[in-house]
Parts: C-alpha cells; structure tokens; sequence
C-alpha cells in the first residue's frame, strides 16, 4: 500500500474509532470532573415510564449531582425534604441539581408539571442512609392507622350543617372559653366539626348562643392554629397538586376529574368523582385524621396519588386547614 | 484541482464524520429531535443544503461526497487515494462468482436498470417520514440501513450500484439535477467515436470507471452524473470537461423522456403537498396520526398518502395530457435524428413529465424554505450539545430557538414559485412544440402546473 493511502486509511480509522471515543470520552471526564457521584434520571411521561430510575439511594453527608433530562415533555422537579424545586425540565435540554443530603430519612420527589393524564403518577423515593449505610429505622404507622380508622368506610353525612358560612372572626369575637378537646390540636384532629359543635351546642354554658355563634365557634377553632403563611403555602400545593381534579373553587369539577369514579366505586351511594370540598354534609363529619389519611394514602376510587410523601407535617395540616376554608371564612 | 482526488476525499471524510456523528447521536442521545445533532444536522442543515444549493448549482454533486456509498467504493477498490492498476474494481463476486468468461462482478440485473425502485423506496421512507423527520433513533436506523445495503450491493454489483437503482435520494437529486447551471460532457463527440478504449467506462491506470456506468459520449442529462470527476482523470484524449451552462439546458429537448423519472417528478409534486400539509402545517392531530405507525390511524394516513402520490397526482397529470392531446388531435409522427431511438418509448406522459422538474425543484425550495428557517435556529444549541447531555462545546448550548426571515418567507416563495412556473409553462409549449402540437396542448399541462403553485401559497398563505 502506497505512503498516500496510508495516510489516507489512517485519517479513516481516526474518524471511524476516533470521533466515538472522543465524544464518550468526553461525556466520561465530564462525569468524573464533577468530583462527586452523577446519577442521570430520564424524566418521561408517566405512561412512558416515568422518573428512570424512581427510587435512589444516597448516603448522609455524601454530595450527589443529579443530572435530568426529559425526552418527551417539559417536566418539572420537586424533592420537598431536601429543598429542591425545578420549574423546568425542556425535552433535549439537561438540569444538574447538585445536593448533599443531611439527614437520612425517605425523600419522595415527583414531576410539578402537567405533563400528560398521568402526570401526578410521576413519583420517585431518594432513600438516603446513614454517612455508614446505616439502613432507615421503621416508621411508626400514620395517626388514621393507629386509630383505626377505615378510609373507606361509608361515612353518614352530617346530621347537622350551618345555615350560614361559618366565620373564624366572629367565632373569636364571641370571647368564650372552649373545651380542651376543641382547643387542643392532638384532641381536635380526631373529631369531625359535626361532633364539635354537637358538643358545644349541649354545654349549657353555651345555651344563649345561637346555632350559628355556635358554627362560628367550631370554624375557629379548627382555623385558630394554622399560621397565615402556612395557609398561604397550602393554597399554592393546592392549586399545584389538587386543583386539576377537585377545581380551583374545591367542588371537584376540575378537568382531570372528569369521569372518574370517585367513591361511588366503593358505595354507590356516595358522590360521583373526586371529592367536594364545599360539600358540609360530607366535610362536616370528617376529622381532620381522617382527611390526613385520605391525602397519605390516596386511591378513593379515583386513583388519587397519596401527597403525604411530598408534605411535610406542618404542610399536611395546612392543607387540611386550607380545605376547611371552603366552608370555613377566616 | 478537479482530477485530483484529495479534495474529494477530504470532504466525503468529513461528511463521513458528520454522518458518524449523526448515527451515535441518534442511538444514543436525547429522543427529543430539535436537540439531536442527528435530526437537526440531517432534516434541517443537510437538507436545506441539499435542496438550496447542491441541488439547483451542483445537480447531484452531493453524490461524489455522499459517505453512504465511499465504504463500498474503497473496498471494491482496494485502495483510498491511488488507483488500482487499469482501475479495476474487486467485488465478493470477483472472487467467489467467477464463472470462465464472466468479468468477476456483477452488473446490476437489467430489469431494475431504471429509478423505479428508487422511487419506491422515496414513497416508503415518505409513509414514515413523520417519524423519521422527529425521532433521532429512526434517523440513525435508516440511515445505519441505507449504509449497510450500500456496502452489500458493492460487495456483489459493480460501481456503484446503490446510489444510481436503489438510494432514494439519489433518484430525485438525479432528476432535480438536471436544472443545474453545470455539468460534465464530453468536448467532441467524434473524438469519442473513434476512441475504442473507453477508458471513462472501463478505467485506467489513472482512475475508476464511471462509478454510475455512465458511458460518457452517451451522456445527455445529469440525472446519472455526480460530476465525481473520474472520468475528467481517465479520459486519456482529455475529451471531456466540466461545463458551466443554461441551467436547466438538459430539460431542453423533451423527446424520448423516461416514465421513471417522469413518475419521480409526479411522486416529488405529490409529496411535497403530503408534507406541506403534515409537517408544516398546523393540524396536531394530524401529526400525530403520521407518526403513530402501526395504528389503525397511520394505515388511513398511509393508504391516503399513496393514493395521493400514485393515483391521484399522476392520473389528474395523465388527464391533463390527455386533455391537451384530445385538444390538438394525436402528434405528427417526430421527425429527425431522434425519432428512431425513441420511438419504442416515446410517451407524451412522460415527455410533458419535464415540467414538473423545474416546477417540482420549485416547490421543494419553497417548502425547504418554509421549515428550514423556521427551525434553522436549532442547529447552534445541537452544535453545542449534539447529544442532549448538557455540553456547551462552543458556547451556543442556550441560543433559543428562534425562527429566521419569518416575515420575509413568504416573499422569497412566491417569486421562486412563480419562477418554476414560468419555466415549466414554457417546457410545457416546447414539449408541444417538439412534438409538433399547437401551442394550445400545453395549456392543461400547464394549468396542472399552476393549480399546484396556487394550491401551494394557499397552503402557505393559510
């Protein structure tokens, strides 16, 4: 073979085995430039798979990069325990998120766009474990567990309801010592408002007010202890996460809910679709657990994903809170 | 500097490169397409090369630097740079399939010896185009496809094989190409006649035969010649030479046209309608069901597209010759040196077929036009970050998508629109004229070419 052609074949293999090993190579050193563990997550639609992979596992104290990219649809990316927020992941374009995790614990993440019919299917769990690898210590169940309380069961609707909107400012204005178990938190989360005001309404130290002052009452009480911006935060989750299938105005006639089943799946004589929560005969004889379990563990018939794993305590019960609003004026 | 092969060599090396590049980034990066160096590179920056300038300056240059045939043309050649001795070529035929008194390699079957299949497969890669256009992956298999029956048909057939029956694109540019202001020709016919050697067709110690088996003092159009230069190096009378001329100076005597290239034309017209409507259009659910291959959806679209492409364009086309033929009563038998040879083939269907060569290339510029600057802007950030993993190569990662001229589209479609016009109307009288019809039996021909401008800037303009 003539010198020409030599040089010729050999520009070839450089291009052929070259150009590959270069463009690797790259994405290789890039990767250990870092200087700390990279771990790629593909963010797809949930029907397409979702977050690839769900479920990490980091350790205490170790620095991560995560790196994230779309293929589909812009998705966006939360991790509420460990301070993450991504408004935007554009399809072909790369997010890094660089963080070390502190404290081990369990860390549900999940997509905060709409992005498909399945969008809030779109979950993951960062499972991060002592600075040893310590394995996570057992949960103890949630309260609606260790209370016995079946969600499903079919719940009678409130015998009573007020003939006004019950307001939490006029309740205060009335100036009268509740009981503890209405002005105790731990004691007022397992009784549902209809209980409440029953009992309020057969003390006798109650027998000059009315049945509305007595509403009044009972709306603040359960308003009385949720802190204006945590209120504020649970109506930005709720238009976030709850919005699209229980509406803006929380009568359950948001889009997404439409045709869906709802708990009449489990009782044909329950409403149809996602839950009302302006509805008094239904929220009214509904504790405040029994709302916490909903929201931890979801399905209700309407293939609801739970959100406890994305709220901290404190959102939790401002979200209970905020639902209580719909019946409730501050 | 063009006998010399370096120069050629270097860019099909680089556009080697490039298609490597498109092929890895298609298996392996982002699904998304307008951040793929594979689907930017190929339906956006090639393409609108391709139809913008090689095409209509170059005719079918691109061939000569095209990377899907130079694996096949180096093995059957046994060398890169310097000829092998006579310019013979080595196929797996040469070595297994030798029969006493055969050549070695194969020629290509004479049944397929035309642009038919070329033209199939143009129809089929268009049924999936809305996939192919979106989905890096598809990209790189087709294109991984298209290299490696390259390579197999040059293992067994002679020069290049592929590019001149099979390659889908080859048929179309072949046709187009034809507009092109150059060309490669022999300087004097008789010098030919008297030279038996042939060497432009067989080779020589100085270069290959003609790669497409072009015998040159034949060579009347450039659907068949990549102006590749081989036989610029093996004409040993220096006979032959690259011409700057009229563009579209092939199109010139319509007599003896071929029905392959004249259904080209008409699938070309069809198609470009298909994808006005598809890709660049604004119906979603429409782009949906073109992508969806396989659903009960895609066959409707698919059976429609054909439909289109194989029965409607050409028979509305078919009607109009008709039309114009029934105007004029039936031409005079054409006299003159050409009657002879084309007798057998003369087909009014096909010779009329010329206009949709100026007015196809037309359209196409329009349309490449229409979505090339509209999504051009893709190619900084995949340039950057050809795979979608968040590299920044040359600083341009995070240019934003931003469509160019988008005010001055339409006034750069209208006029090249009405430029494929004028000319093909005025094929369309010379064809007539040629085969001694009045002018008057151009005028349906020629009111098929403007329904389908009109039709065009409606889809446009809309």
């Amino acid at each position: 073979m003539k010198r020409s052609d030599l040089f010729a074949l050999l520009i070839v293999l450089i291009v052929l085995l070259g150009l590959p090993a270069g463009l690797f190579g790259y994405q290789a050193l890039r990767t250990q430039a870092a200087g700390m563990r990279v771990i790629d997550i593909t963010a797809r639609k949930p029907e397409g798979g979702g977050f690839i992979p769900d479920h990490l596992e980091l350790r205490a104290g170790q620095p991560v990069r995560l790196r994230i990219s779309s293929p589909d649809v812009v998705h966006g990316l939360t991790i509420p325990g460990l301070g993450v927020n991504v408004d935007e992941i554009y399809p072909g374009k790369v997010v890094e998120v660089d963080l070390t995790p502190d404290k081990p614990g369990r860390y549900a993440f999940a997509c905060t766009r709409w992005c498909g019919i399945d969008h809030w299917r779109m979950r993951g769990v960062i499972e991060v474990l002592g600075a040893a690898g310590e394995a996570l210590p057992t949960e103890p169940p949630p309260l609606y567990q260790r209370l016995g309380i079946d969600l499903d069961a079919p719940t009678h609707p409130a015998h009573a309801t007020p003939a006004a909107q019950p307001s939490a400012k006029e309740g205060v204005a009335l100036n009268v010592a509740l009981p503890a178990e209405v002005t105790d938190a731990t004691q007022r989360r397992t009784l549902a408002p209809v209980d409440a005001f029953q009992r309020l309404r057969d003390d006798p130290a109650n027998a000059g007010l009315s049945d509305d002052d007595v509403w009044n009452l009972v709306a603040w009480a359960w308003l009385k202890d949720v802190k204006p911006n945590a209120l504020a935060r649970a109506e930005t989750l709720f238009a976030r996460d709850c919005a699209a299938c229980h509406g803006l105005d929380g009568k359950g006639g948001g889009p997404a809910g439409v045709g869906l089943p709802g708990m009449r799946k489990m009782d044909p004589t329950m409403p149809k679709g996602p839950a009302n929560f302006t509805d008094a005969g239904t929220m009214l004889a509904a504790s405040d657990v029994l709302l916490q379990g909903k929201l931890l563990r979801g399905g209700m018939g309407t293939g609801m994903p739970e959100f406890g794993s994305l709220y901290s305590d404190e959102e939790q019960w401002a979200m209970i809170a905020y639902l209580r609003t719909f019946l409730f004026r501050k | 500097m063009l006998r010399g092969r370096w120069l050629q060599w270097g860019i099909t090396v680089f556009t080697l490169a490039v298609f490597l590049l498109v092929i890895v980034t298609g298996l392996f990066g982002t699904p998304a397409g307008n951040h793929n160096f594979g689907i930017v590179y190929v339906w956006l920056v090639w393409w609108a090369l391709l139809k913008l300038l090689l095409v209509p300056l170059m005719g079918r240059f691109w061939c000569s630097v095209c990377p899907i045939p130079a694996p096949g043309d180096w093995l059957q050649r046994r060398a890169i740079i310097t000829p092998r001795p006579g310019g013979k070529l080595y196929t797996v035929a040469t070595k297994l399939l030798r029969r006493p008194g055969s050549a070695g390699a194969r020629p290509w079957p004479k049944l397929l010896r035309n642009i038919w299949v070329q033209n199939l497969g143009f129809l089929s890669v268009a049924l999936f185009s809305a996939l192919i256009l979106t989905s890096p992956l598809a990209t790189a298999l087709i294109l991984l496809g298209f290299i490696l029956v390259s390579l197999l048909v040059s293992l067994f057939f002679e020069r290049r094989a592929f590019c001149r029956y099979l390659c889908p694109i080859g048929g179309f540019v072949g046709v187009y190409g034809q507009m092109a202001p150059v060309a490669v020709r022999v300087k004097d016919p008789a010098v030919c006649a008297s030279h038996t050697d042939k060497a432009c067709y067989v080779g020589s110690d100085a270069g290959y035969g003609c790669p497409y088996s072009n015998v040159l003092q034949k060579l009347e159009t450039n659907t068949t010649c990549s102006m590749c230069g081989e036989c610029l190096r093996t004409c040993n009378k220096d006979n032959i030479a690259f011409y700057v001329r009229m563009p579209g100076a092939d199109l010139l005597d319509t007599r003896g046209r071929r029905l392959d290239e004249a259904f080209n034309g008409l699938m070309m017209l069809g198609a470009a309608f298909i994808y006005s409507v598809v890709l660049i259009g604004p119906d979603g659910p429409l782009k949906v069901t073109a992508r969806a291959v396989g659903t009960p959806g895609w066959f409707i679209y698919a059976a429609a597209l054909l439909a289109f492409n194989l029965v409607a364009v050409p028979g509305l086309f078919w009607l109009c010759v008709r039309v114009g033929q029934a105007l004029t009563g039936k031409p005079k038998a054409v006299i003159g040196q050409f009657a002879a040879r084309n007798r057998k083939r003369e087909s009014l269907f096909a010779d009329y077929a010329t206009v949709l060569v100026p007015l196809g290339l037309a359209i196409w510029v329009a349309f490449t036009l229409s979505f090339t600057l509209t999504n051009l802007s893709y190619a900084w950030s995949a340039l950057s970050d050809p795979f979608g993993w968040g590299w920044n190569l040359f600083g341009t990662a995070s240019i934003a998508w931003t469509p160019y001229l988008s005010g001055m589209i339409p006034y750069l479609q209208v006029p090249v629109l009405l430029v494929g016009l004028i000319i093909a109307v005025a094929l369309g009288l010379r064809t007539a004229h040629q085969h001694q019809q009045p002018s008057v039996a151009a005028l349906p021909v020629s009111a098929f070419c403007a329904l389908a401008v009109v039709g065009l800037l409606t889809l446009y303009m809309a």
